[in-house]
């Protein structure tokens, strides 16, 4: 079990090493390699392609992998907090929670003039995102099976979208094509100071995270053997929740809704090292989730270049067949 | 605190008081049971009845809803989760479906209360999960996938994982559901086998009652929202309770087989409310006639009283028998069942000149240190308890209680009831089962006795009327006053005032009697210091003495003394030392080194003065006291190493009447040899020689070398001038001149006592009164 973690550790850095190097090379302005280490040590200041590299491929690069992990991670303590592997960010309506009070709070900023902070932005999200996920954890009490969760979260998601495109309707013009891009989810536009908050939020998610590795262990067992191990299973919960949302609401305030890496990326780094150990799943996931992302986005912005395909649409292309898989899968397993 | 909960091999176990489990409302209250380390204690009920709700409880997964849990003697409330998850660990129904989760990561679990933030095993943990798989078979299948395995194979690996958490306590919720019988057998036997091996509790809940009847120590019957029955296997399993338990009806249950002992197998019937009714049938047409007999307080001489009253219903040609709903007394006698009972009743029930029996006195409290106690039902030990929890528990023992009256009732013409202590314990007033609150359950006619000796008996007799509710004072049908010395003409102007004052009859004055019969507890003067005489004896007053009435027989001649010492300096030379029982061999070994009275008695024993062990004291006679099971606190401790034997304690009593004889005695004692001895044997462990040595008495109770004698027979120096022929022997060879007559025959001597006693009582009491109050116009 060891060797097989260590071994799929090291492909996903040498994946992640590669991506990035092809996503920093890629794209309408052509990059040869050699510019990129003199525009990272200031040698070649000022000109386009030092612009390029500096200022927008790789604070784009960044926000992909982080917030792609952030998703994954995220999908991964849903996963564990519902005891149900076909739960994710965007699936139980969380994503559409925080996408919706975004949307509010950028078509009232921006018909009032102002463009919102980052933090603002963060923080309106994580509003919408705690709100989807008590109206789900209200139905999850009182009807303990996967599949009427899932719908449920697939609705709000829903009515979420809808009031969303409500506002969208009678907003001025001029915002609809910002709201736009946005509201599909894209890594387009994200700066530097853009990533050094989420940099800061998702940080102290990670670090609680693998503070609380030693009781999602224990919790993989069933809330009562937990408890009758003396897990604080409410403290626990709380934490997974808080924790969850707050790590999706960051990436849908930054880049849009983005669909299923919170849900495939856990099992195809279970399905890598077949293992459930938190230990491994937290750092895997998000380095996992990471690579995957920066990969969808790579393909949505080269795809049809110059034309940017939302990478919502790659994630979904690509990961709803792993999706269906693993529910497959399942299925014959508990047969 | 730590030290005590992490410790939890030497815990107490797992006790609730007045617990009440449930959701939103009560599922079963008022639940108090306690299950001691290495016992198991099965709930059974219909489905629905709240078994597993309890567990869950009890388990911390569900809050109490009022009551009391406490784990080794300690609130679960108070110690926190964490803490509590180290001494109790729990196997719950209901799928675990853990993904990618080898058998190993499962049982490694267990270890969480133990590693750090991490959870990284430390050493120790590893060890303890090995034993767990030891214990449970599951090495083999470390590796394999938990989802890939056989239902059987889950529950023992869940059970390896509860054994791996090295718990004191354990909780198992239908631990056989869905198994084969393979796998049902096998779970099974591993449960039994890690209850004892390692002094585990073990609380768990069984659909099938034909498997909980086989297995349990103790099963608690649980329905119509409360336990409706607790006891020992065979005073639950009685086939009117199990069919009213289960629904049965008049079904047809051969199937499942044995589903209940039938009448002549259960060694005590136990009855529930409704009980009477069948006793009732079963009946010679009605029930007997009963008095009760209360004291003003403690020592007033309620059971002599009692025994007097016995023996003159007896000799009136009645069925008598004694009863007393709870004694609390350190010396216990054993009947010839094997069970535990109270040496009062039996001294009354040999008055009566009726065999000793249980029902007399169905609840026994052996005190076990200040404030706690061994609490032995229907003869056998249940728990050890607190005052305060005992006082808890006592509400659950009403219909054993009823029950062991009414079965006794239904045998004899007239029960004579004692109560204990005094009736107006205000404070103790509510659940009482001794005094007022058993009189007014079982409707019996009160006599109150005051002591005049001790003094200000009119103030006794007033006092305790005054503080009686009205309905109870009313019950009080005469007032005696006893021990009275002196002129009972002076006595007579108070007696009329006492009947004037107190509005009650005055049934009569009992005089001052020096009798010599047995009495009831360690509240005697027995203590008081005394000076050698001619013969001196010393008896080593162990902190923990026990069965102390061994060597009354030796009070009886004026010419011996028999002195309890317990310092060093005292002890002189003696012409004979005895060690008596205890109820904590190793303490009171440790104390008899520590406080210089060991090197005291190996010195007298090196010069030839002979020395008797009995029970614990002959125990520590020996060279070795070991304790693997950890049956007393699992010390080790090096005996005197006066006797070549080694002894192993261990958790299960024996408890046997004996009779056989003395062997091959040596030393001084060499020409008793062949004699004819009774008595009983009371006593956990077994003590084995290793060397050449002799058998002091038979079947391997005993064994003596030179001056050395040490055996677990009780009562061997009571018949048959046993006692007598050694004050002769030993009295020869110090030349020494004793009186022994009075030694002769404990047995006849004792008759004539209770002959003497029922005497002077008769002509003290207005019998014809007393006769009137129990319903009897005319003496037959």
């Amino acid at each position: 079990m060891r060797k097989r973690c260590t071994v799929a550790f090291t492909a996903v850095i040498l994946l992640l090493i590669i991506s990035v190097y092809t996503n920093l090379i890629t794209g309408t302005v052509v990059i040869y390699p050699a510019d990129i280490l003199s525009a990272i040590i200031g040698k070649t200041a000022g000109t386009m392609e030092a612009g390029v590299i500096m200022n927008i491929r790789i604070p784009r690069i960044i926000a992909a992998v982080i917030l792609g992990g952030a998703l994954a991670l995220s999908g991964y303590m849903l996963q564990t907090f519902f005891n149900n592997p076909i739960v994710g960010p965007f699936v139980l309506g969380i994503s559409s929670g925080a996408k919706f009070t975004v949307a509010l709070t950028l078509i009232f900023s921006l018909s009032g003039g102002r463009k919102p902070g980052a933090v603002s932005l963060v923080m309106a999200a994580f509003a919408g995102a705690l709100a989807s996920m008590m109206f789900v954890l209200a139905i999850s009490v009182r009807v303990r099976s996967m599949g009427i969760l899932v719908v449920c979260g697939i609705m709000v998601g829903y009515i979420c979208s809808a009031i969303t495109d409500l506002i969208v309707t009678f907003a001025d013009d001029s915002n609809i094509v910002n709201l736009h891009n946005w509201s599909l989810g894209s890594f387009s536009g994200i700066n530097m100071s853009d990533v050094a908050v989420m940099t800061v939020i998702i940080a102290v998610c990670l670090i609680i995270s693998v503070m609380i590795i030693k009781p999602m262990g224990a919790y993989r067992l069933g809330e009562n053997l937990a408890r009758s191990e003396g897990v604080n299973i409410t403290l626990f919960r709380i934490l997974l929740i808080i924790i969850s949302s707050l790590l999706a609401a960051t990436v849908t305030a930054f880049a849009g809704p983005i669909s299923f890496v919170g849900i495939a990326t856990p099992h195809l780094w279970k399905a890598m090292t077949k293992t459930s150990s938190p230990a491994v799943m937290i750092p895997g996931c998000f380095l996992l989730g990471g690579v995957i992302t920066l990969i969808c986005d790579g393909i949505a912005r080269g795809l049809f270049a110059p034309t940017e395909v939302s990478v919502s649409s790659v994630t979904a292309v690509l990961l709803v067949p792993v999706v269906i898989i693993v529910m497959i899968r399942r299925k014959r397993e508990n047969d | 605190m730590t030290d005590r909960i992490t410790n939890e091999k030497n815990g107490e176990g797992l006790h609730t008081s007045n617990l009440n489990v449930g959701y939103e409302s009560d599922v079963v209250k008022d639940i108090s049971l306690a299950v001691s380390p290495g016992k198991i204690v099965t709930l059974i009920g219909p489905n629905g009845s709240g078994k597993s709700t309890i567990l869950k409880t009890v388990a911390g997964l569900l809050e109490p809803r009022g009551g009391v849990i406490m784990l080794d003697g300690l609130s679960k409330a108070d110690i926190g989760s964490k803490e509590a998850s180290k001494i109790l660990a729990a196997v719950m129904t209901g799928r675990i479906n853990p993904e990618l989760m080898t058998c190993k990561d499962v049982i490694e679990s267990g270890r969480y209360p133990y590693t750090g933030l991490f959870g990284k095993l430390s050493e120790e943990d590893v060890r303890k999960v090995d034993e767990a798989m030891a214990a449970t078979d599951t090495a083999d299948i470390a590796d394999k996938d938990f989802r890939n395995i056989s239902d059987g194979q889950r529950q023992r690996v869940l059970l390896a994982r509860a054994i791996a958490q090295d718990p004191g306590v354990l909780i198992l919720d239908e631990p056989t559901s869905f198994l084969d019988i393979r796998y049902k057998i096998d779970i099974l036997t591993r449960i039994r086998k890690l209850a004892s091996e390692k002094n585990i509790a073990v609380l768990m809940s069984l659909h099938e009652p034909e498997i909980a009847m086989k297995l349990s120590d103790t099963v608690v019957a649980v329905g119509d929202g409360k336990v409706l029955r607790m006891g020992t296997v065979d005073e639950v399993f009685t086939e009117k309770f199990i069919r009213e338990l289960f629904k049965l009806g008049d079904m047809d249950v051969r199937l499942l087989g044995r589903l209940w002992y039938t009448d002549g197998e259960r060694l005590s019937p136990l009855g529930d409310s409704n009980a009477r009714h069948t006793y009732c049938s079963a009946d010679r047409g009605s029930r007997s006639r009963h008095i009760m007999v209360m004291g003003t307080m403690s020592n007033v001489g309620k059971s002599v009283v009692v025994a007097a009253l016995c023996r003159i219903f007896a000799r009136d040609g009645y069925k008598v028998a004694p009863f007393k709903s709870q004694n609390m007394a350190n010396n216990s006698f054993v009947t010839a069942d094997g069970l535990e009972m109270g040496r009062a009743q039996v001294m009354q029930a040999v008055c009566a000149g009726a065999e000793p029996d249980v029902r007399m006195n169905p609840i026994l409290l052996k005190p076990t240190d200040e404030c706690g106690s061994q609490v032995v039902v229907m003869g056998k030990p249940v728990a050890n308890m607190r005052a305060a929890e005992y006082f808890e528990y006592k509400k659950s023992l009403v219909p054993t209680i009823k029950a062991a009256y009414e079965s006794l009732s239904s045998e004899y013409d007239i029960i004579v009831i004692e109560g204990a202590g005094s009736p107006a314990e205000i404070n103790l007033r509510d659940n009482d089962i001794v005094n007022m609150g058993l009189a007014e359950m079982l409707d019996a006619p009160v006599l109150l006795v005051g002591d005049i000796d001790r003094g200000g008996v009119f103030a006794q007799l007033i006092g305790t009327l005054d503080l009686l509710e009205k309905n109870e004072r009313d019950r009080v049908k005469g007032l005696v006053i006893n021990k009275f010395r002196g002129d009972a003409d002076l006595l007579a102007p108070g007696i009329d005032i006492l009947k004037e004052k107190a509005k009650c009859d005055v049934t009569g004055v009992i005089p001052f009697m020096d009798l010599n019969i047995d009495d009831e507890d360690s509240l005697s003067d027995r203590f008081t210091r005394r000076e050698p005489k001619e013969f001196d004896i010393v008896v080593i007053r162990l902190p923990h003495i026990a069965n102390y009435t061994d060597f009354d027989v030796f009070e009886e001649s004026d010419d011996i003394s028999v002195r309890y010492e317990n310092m060093p300096g005292r002890i002189g030379k003696p012409d004979m030392l005895i060690i008596p029982g205890t109820k904590n061999t190793a303490g009171d070994l440790k104390w008899l080194k520590t406080s210089g009275i060991a090197d005291s008695i190996v010195k007298l024993a090196a010069e030839e003065v002979p020395v008797f062990g009995i029970c614990g004291g002959y125990q520590m006679l020996g060279r070795n006291i070991s304790d693997p099971d950890g049956a007393e606190g699992g010390i080790s401790e090096t005996g005197l190493e006066l006797l070549p034997v080694d002894t192993v304690m261990s958790s299960s009593k024996t408890r046997k009447s004996f009779a056989g004889r003395i062997c091959e005695p040596t030393g001084v004692l060499s020409h008793l040899g062949g004699r004819e001895i009774k008595g009983y044997e009371i006593h956990m462990g077994q003590t084995e020689p290793f060397d050449r040595v002799f058998e002091f008495t038979s079947e391997g109770s005993g064994y003596c070398r030179g001056n050395i004698y040490g055996t677990y027979v009780h009562g061997l120096f009571d018949e048959n001038m046993v006692a007598a022929d050694i004050v002769r022997a030993v009295s020869e060879l110090n030349k020494k001149s004793v009186d022994i007559s009075a030694l002769s025959d404990r047995t006849g001597y004792k008759q004539s006592q209770y002959d003497l006693l029922a005497d002077t009582v008769r002509k003290s009491l207005d019998m014809d009164a007393i006769y009137r109050m129990i319903g009897y116009n005319d003496k037959r």
